[in-house]
């Protein structure tokens, strides 16, 4: 197995109330380079807050994130900023388009906080469009998109910058079972072109086709979670 | 290991607010309204204060500010005549005044001839000078436009000198043919006529000024002069002010009244000046009220665009990033709601100098005090919006609202 480009090492987080919630518990979970990760688990099971580690977007009330080798739950806001902007690219269930931007300027802002040059970002984002199959829409507005073309977009966006990991956090929830199967062959594509990535999602279905599924239920992996998911389950809905 | 760091380009953070404020037009631009309205008054009151006063003071220095007009006051009965011989008194006792001239009421009627019924005066007056009274033009500024005034021989004979309205209104547009007009009967060679006067109180411009002596023997005439002019060194003018009245008309002197036809000017001046001050205040009210209405908006975007900030949190923004978005934004929507008020404060002072036909007066200080406000109140008004910004958690941004 190749290095690990992202590892938590007994993460727990829980949130203040009384009593506490503690929506993770002890997770340990590594990602290594060129892998494809669906995490799995019914609304409420604490994959959000996973993601949210996962993504240096929240900090675990204990354990370890190491993001590309750093551990980064001790780090600044700075530095922090810096891992998710430079180490990782995220994929939201909302898009997160701005809607005032075209395509490319959009795709492009995934370099905006690496101080890169525009015609650079530019650049950069066109090709990022090509790759995602987004070529002949450069120049449109989110407005003027369809939903997958839109994600389409917001998974270049995540692209930009050789990031070490790409976080996908409900990509397909906004999209209709064609554009989902559409979306989730881009991933498998972009996976076998050498992107790590972590889809995280509710739907069983689409684990089928991916070759690690992680299922987490009320905060803990569940024991073989790395084994090709139960399809009996899916088969009886 | 190699240090990850974000950094964000000077003019990316500027087009970054350049492209939040563009891609929200409407809001923009009535955002920026309030800034504008402030700063378009700021500028417009004072230029059009300084063009009043500009116009003001070359209305007083073309008057002369040493010029006196002393009439009977507004007392009825002999108590309130001048003395006749009040303009020699002044004149001999009175070592500062200079070019004291009288002028008389004539109980007479002018007209183009004796054609035109009596009653058909046109609002022409008939006043009368002595051979004492004929640098009555150098007190109050007047000129000849053409003909002469009287000498000392045209005061004997039916000769006439008219104001500028009198010329019109009896139709003399010039002295070919040696005009002539009737006055209650008599013919009188037209021999001058005068270029209007500016001075605010004066009826000289429509009277037609015959000689006393032609005026005594003709109709009936007063004894005591109507009005008498003169012109006195600015610096003794309050000394001299107060012991003309004693000269004047010694039984009565409280009676006499003594003005300065420049005071009306100078105490416009004065009011003007006030008043565009107090307008002034109220103008950085409502830029102060501008400033209100950006920091509220900007705090509304911040609430919307939780999602947008999220996402740039994602991209690699560290708080600094998103805080200064949120101020150069503001900052920016409100340098352009000054320059729009400038520019339109800027028209309004030419129009307004173009309409009054004056020279048009840029203020220079109000637009930099203006621009230097909408600067200062956009970077304040987005300090608030901004530190909420940048505290936004990031892993609840990303997602929808619960």
């Amino acid at each position: 197995m190749s290095s690990a480009v992202l590892e938590l090492r007994d993460v727990s987080k829980s949130y203040a109330g009384s009593p506490p919630i503690e929506v993770l518990k002890e997770i340990d979970l590594k990602i290594s380079e060129g892998e494809l990760v669906a995490i799995v688990g019914p609304s409420g099971s604490g994959k959000s807050t996973l993601l949210n580690m996962m993504g240096a977007l929240d900090r675990p009330t204990s354990g370890e994130v190491l993001i590309d080798g750093t551990v980064v739950n001790g780090l600044r806001d700075p530095s922090l900023s810096g891992v998710r902007g430079r180490r990782l690219g995220f994929v939201f269930q909302q898009f997160h388009l701005l809607p005032g931007l075209s395509a490319t300027e959009n795709v492009a802002t995934g370099l905006l906080y690496h101080g890169t040059r525009g015609r650079a970002r530019k650049a950069a984002a066109r090709e990022a469009l090509e790759r995602v199959g987004l070529g002949h829409r450069l120049d449109q507005k989110p407005g003027k998109l369809s939903g997958g073309e839109r994600q389409r977009v917001a998974i270049a966006r995540a692209l930009l910058g050789d990031p070490a990991i790409v976080l996908a956090d409900e990509p397909t929830g906004n999209l209709d079972s064609q554009t989902t199967a559409e979306i989730v062959e881009l991933f498998l594509e972009l996976n076998e072109q050498g992107s790590t990535i972590v889809m995280i999602t509710h739907d069983q279905d689409l684990t089928r086709s991916m070759p690690r599924v992680v299922e987490i239920l009320d905060g803990e992996i569940l024991d073989g979670a790395a084994a090709e998911p139960d399809t009996d389950e899916d088969d009886a809905l | 290991m190699k240090k990850l760091r974000s950094r964000l380009r000077i003019v990316d953070v500027v087009s970054q607010a350049v492209r939040g404020l563009t891609s929200r037009k409407l809001r923009t631009a009535l955002t920026a309204l309030g800034i504008s309205i402030g700063i378009a008054s700021l500028i417009a009151i004072q230029g059009i204060t300084e063009a009043n006063q500009a116009d003001a003071k070359a209305e007083i220095d073309a008057l002369g500010s040493d010029f006196l007009f002393i009439t009977p006051g507004t007392g009825i009965g002999e108590e309130a005549e001048l003395l006749p011989y009040a303009p020699a008194m002044l004149d001999t006792h009175i070592d500062d005044l200079e070019h004291v001239a009288a002028i008389y009421t004539v109980d007479a009627r002018a007209r183009r001839n004796e054609l035109v019924p009596e009653v058909q005066t046109g609002g022409v007056t008939v006043s009368a000078v002595t051979a004492a009274d004929l640098d009555l033009l150098e007190p109050v500024n007047g000129s000849v436009a053409f003909g002469r005034f009287h000498d000392t021989t045209s005061v004997e004979v039916p000769s006439v000198v008219l104001g500028s309205l009198a010329a019109e209104r009896l139709g003399i547009r010039h002295l070919v043919g040696h005009p002539t007009i009737n006055i209650s009967g008599t013919n009188f060679a037209v021999i001058g006529v005068l270029n209007e006067f500016e001075i605010l109180n004066t009826d000289l411009n429509r009277t037609a000024i015959i000689g006393l002596g032609v005026a005594d023997t003709l109709f009936e005439t007063p004894d005591n002069p109507s009005a008498i002019y003169a012109q006195v060194p600015p610096e003794q003018l309050d000394d001299v002010r107060d012991i003309i009245p004693a000269q004047a008309n010694p039984a009565a002197p409280g009676e006499v009244a003594v003005s300065r036809p420049t005071e009306a000017l100078e105490i416009r001046e004065v009011i003007d000046e006030t008043f565009a001050r107090i307008l002034q205040a109220l103008a950085l009210i409502v830029l102060a009220v501008g400033g209100i209405g950006i920091a509220n908006i900007m705090v509304i975007s911040v609430i919307e665009r939780r999602g947008e900030i999220g996402l740039r949190r994602s991209l690699g923004a560290t708080r600094k990033h998103i805080a200064s978005q949120f101020i150069i934004e503001s900052t920016v929507l409100s340098l352009l709601g000054g320059l729009l008020g400038v520019a339109i404060g800027v028209s309004i002072v030419f129009g307004y100098a173009r309409y009054k036909d004056f020279e048009a007066i840029i203020p220079w200080f109000w637009l930099s005090v203006g621009l230097a406000a909408a600067f200062a109140l956009g970077a304040l008004a987005g300090l608030y919006p901004a530190w909420r910004a940048s505290r936004l958690d990031p892993a609840e941004a990303v997602r929808p609202a619960a």
